[in-house]
């Protein structure tokens, strides 16, 4: 069980905390309810690269880093599609620095334009070091186009184009800022060992003056449903033919996620899953394979992925995969099949809830799908699947028709 | 009115507990660490083997490293995974110069089983030739896609040059190496450091004491005769090389030496001066080539450390036509703290900075267990880690510039640039 204590300020922020009396660290961890989702098509990209911004200097403060340093801490941040994550890790007795400067940052920022400007070529570098240079690197800009035709998921938080971080203005950075930024659109978690009294008075210290700004109300466009099976083939400087199986599955609410989940674990988590036993063991035709789901807060994708060995044809592998999903979805898998699946998510559970880092950044990502004690109901969630109920999602969502193939063809003269 | 423009009083961390993991004799030269404090119910064992880069030709040791859960006479592959993964367990293997290590992460209830199964893995390994031939090909494929990418170009190239003078330490994974794989040299070096070349091991969990002499008795036959010797010194090629990559969007840079390990004299102040010029987010490197000119991503340097050696390096991805003014503002940091003391806010921010990771890097039983195992290694105590708090409490700037003057050279360096 993980405890934790919720209350709210008046101007809407919503503080969650979690004693931990045997660290001498603590966490100050920020969720932004604002992804990639919710950019404009024509200027994507800009949530991740507001990310960057927000360690630019804020309006009282001109440089976020140093102070925390000074305070023997250390900070990072990542964006996803769904939300915009910050977090200070420093030691326990220094915590005020990270309110100060997190409440300051939520405030207002410094909105420099060297800021914007270096920040643009560090993203620039940033899209060319993880998409453009390396192998493989551009699958999901390709993927998620395929997959999406209305959802804005259908690109990456990086953006669709170098151009649209390129062009961004300064008036674009600040009307994000208004729009997103504020206690009415943040979930703060602090972690480590204090008392409640001591948070709440910090917390009400620093955040407590701090504008409410407007809620945020999401009103994207739902994705159709999807009725027939898509393929794209890119041809790219690669050594090995690479293929990219993406269903979809329902959202992050929706009774069968995790049972989905355990449904990819048995496909494709490790050595011992279906996919490699048949199609790499048995009947040898990749060098690698493996399933996962992407987590997504809205209708979200179960991956297949893996490189064919040399002289295997995309088609040979093709017939071979949809014979193999369709033996699955016939013959249920055996409960001491499911045992072994659960063990290895049991394994993983306990050793993720041992970072204070990772159940501070988990009780905001709860918090924010609307129901905070849906955390310590995941295991039991988890333990109630049966092997049928693992058929039965198996049969719903491993269909061709739901089904976006994307295969990456070696160019010849790099085979 | 709240004031939001001072920082709020800072306190000092005046005091960090280390707690060292007891200590188990398996031979006179082998010993089991066990670290007993964990609060819930994980565990983990590490099996630290002398069958690392340095004692193999070619892939050698990268190659029996990988094989090791291949498959024995009475197990197939298929057999061994399943009953590791089926106990919830996670396997890891890996090398490194002078060192193999196993790392397994379990649940207690499992862990005694999962470790059986490894032990009879690794000593019966029978290298099957179907295993071996799909383990080759399996590689290759990721080798080759290594090889499209700088980083891993410039890396490998770095390797060559930075152990220039030692043909088993320098040497790099080829092509040709994938083609001329004999088993019986496989055997012959699985032979020679696995089942006589076990060097420690390491356990992380609330076990028994029945459990641990378990384990130690299951490790006997591995220990070795004596301890292995490496190397004590070795000699970079100092200069530039250039890796040529068609079409990359990004070059890769790495500049380093051979340099000392923890048991140096200058290793404690050296590090601080590597803090300051790219060992943190606000570091000099960083400053100037991340959140100045927008050149990079992101740059830092390291000192890594051997058995009786070490090295620092210095890396970072720029934009293609960037890396020759990318090598001019690495030249011109590593001049700036030869010739300028380091201001005394940046010092002090180095120095609490550093306490706080160290901090951090004592905080869990992992944490601390993996700290001990950094001075273990050095034959050192965890006495070195007070010493290190006495030290980075008390360096100056102008020790910082003398270590600058003596150990970054900039004609000393190997530079390596791929794209």
């Amino acid at each position: 069980m993980l405890k934790y204590d919720r209350f709210t300020l008046e101007n809407g922020l919503t503080v969650l905390f979690h004693k931990d009396t045997t660290t001498p660290l603590a966490v100050v961890n920020t969720l932004y309810d604002v992804g990639a989702r919710d950019e404009s098509e024509d200027k994507t990209g800009f949530a991740h690269l507001f990310e960057h911004l927000m360690f630019g200097g804020s309006i009282n403060i001109e440089d976020f880093d140093s102070p925390l340093q000074l305070a023997g801490g250390e900070n990072n941040a990542f964006t996803s599609n769904d939300i915009t994550n910050y977090y200070d890790v420093l030691p326990a007795n220094n915590i005020e620095t990270a309110l100060w400067l997190e409440s300051d940052r939520m405030l207002s920022l410094a909105f420099t334009e060297k800021s914007l400007e270096v920040q643009r070529n560090v993203v620039i570098e940033e899209f060319k070091q993880r998409y453009l240079n390396q192998p493989y690197g551009d699958v999901w800009l390709e993927l998620r186009p395929l997959v999406y035709k209305t959802h804005p998921y259908k690109w990456a938080t990086i953006g669709k184009e170098l151009s649209h971080i390129e062009d961004a203005t300064m008036s674009d950075v600040k009307a994000f800022f208004k729009k997103h930024y504020s206690p009415a659109n943040a979930i703060l978690c602090i972690a480590g060992n204090f008392e409640l009294d001591e948070v709440k008075a910090l917390v009400q210290k620093w955040y407590g003056e701090i504008p409410a700004g407007i809620k945020y109300n999401r009103n994207l466009i739902k994705e159709a449903k999807q009725t027939e099976f898509r393929e794209k083939v890119i041809e790219r400087e690669v050594p090995a033919n690479a293929f990219y199986y993406a269903f979809k599955m329902p959202d992050r609410l929706h009774p069968d996620f995790f049972t989905i989940d355990t449904l990819s674990d048995a496909l494709g988590r490790d050595k011992s899953s279906r996919l490699y036993l048949s199609l790499k063991k048995e009947l040898n035709l990749v060098s690698s394979i493996s399933a996962y789901i992407t987590g997504s807060i809205d209708e979200g994708l179960l991956v297949i992925s893996g490189k064919l060995n040399d002289g295997v044809s995309f088609d040979t592998f093709d017939n071979a995969f949809w014979n193999e999903l369709d033996a699955f979805k016939t013959n249920a898998i055996s409960t001491s099949e499911l045992e072994k699946i659960m063990n290895k998510i049991r394994t993983s559970k306990e050793f993720e809830d041992m970072g204070i880092l990772n159940r501070a950044m988990n009780l905001c990502s709860y918090e924010l799908l609307g129901d905070i004690s849906l955390i310590n109901k995941e295991s039991e969630i988890y333990n109630n699947i049966t092997a049928d109920d693992i058929q039965r999602v198996a049969k719903s969502v491993l269909q061709k028709s739901c089904c976006s193939l994307l295969k990456v063809k070696a160019k010849e003269n790099v085979k | 009115m709240l004031n939001r423009t001072a920082q709020p009083a800072l306190k000092a961390i005046d005091k960090i507990k280390f707690i060292a993991p007891k200590e188990y004799k398996i031979t006179p030269h082998v010993s089991l660490y066990h670290m007993k404090d964990v609060p819930n119910e994980t565990t983990r064992f590490d099996l630290y083997f002398d069958a690392g880069k340095c004692r193999g030709k070619n892939a050698m040791a990268s190659f029996v490293n990988g094989l090791l859960l291949s498959g024995t006479k009475n197990k197939t592959s298929i057999e061994i995974n399943t009953e590791i993964n089926g106990k919830g367990g996670f396997y890891e293997s890996g090398i490194s110069q002078e060192n193999s290590v196993i790392s397994v992460y379990s649940l207690r209830e499992n862990i005694v089983d999962i470790f059986n199964t490894i032990k009879d893995a690794i000593k019966n390994v029978a290298f099957i030739e179907k295993e071996v031939l799909e383990f080759l090909s399996d590689r290759k494929q990721g080798f080759n896609i290594s090889l499209q990418k700088v980083n891993y170009l410039a890396q490998r190239a770095f390797q060559e040059e930075l152990f220039g003078s030692n043909k088993n330490y320098s040497n790099t994974t080829e092509l040709s190496d994938f083609e001329n794989v004999c088993i019986d040299d496989l055997k012959a070096f699985h032979s020679e450091y696995y089942l006589k070349g076990l060097s420690k091991v390491v356990v992380v969990g609330d076990l028994n004491e029945e459990t641990i002499q378990h384990f130690i008795s299951e490790s006997i036959e591995f220990s070795p005769e004596s301890k292995p010797t490496y190397i004590d010194t070795i000699e970079n090629n100092a200069g530039l090389r250039h890796i040529e990559k068609n079409n990359a969007v990004q070059s890769a840079i790495r500049v380093g030496k051979i340099l000392f390990n923890k048991n140096h004299t200058d290793y404690l102040d050296f590090l601080v001066l590597n803090t300051i010029l790219g060992d943190y987010f606000g570091s000099r490197l960083m400053s100037n080539i991340r959140e100045d000119k927008g050149y990079t991503y992101g740059i830092g340097t390291m000192l890594a450390e051997l058995n009786n050696v070490g090295y620092f390096m210095v890396a970072t991805e720029v934009g293609a036509d960037l890396k020759e003014a990318t090598l001019k503002e690495i030249q011109f940091e590593f001049e700036r703290l030869k010739t300028e003391l380091v201001p005394e806010d940046e010092l002090k921010l180095v120095q609490n900075y550093m306490l706080g990771q160290l901090l951090k890097s004592a905080d869990g039983p992992y944490a601390m267990t993996d700290l001990f195992i950094s001075v273990e290694l050095h034959k050192l105590d965890l006495e070195f880690y007070n010493k290190a708090i006495y030290a980075l409490n008390n360096i100056t700037a102008k020790r910082i510039q003398e270590l600058a003057v003596k150990y970054l050279n900039w004609d000393d360096m190997s530079i390596v640039t791929a794209g």
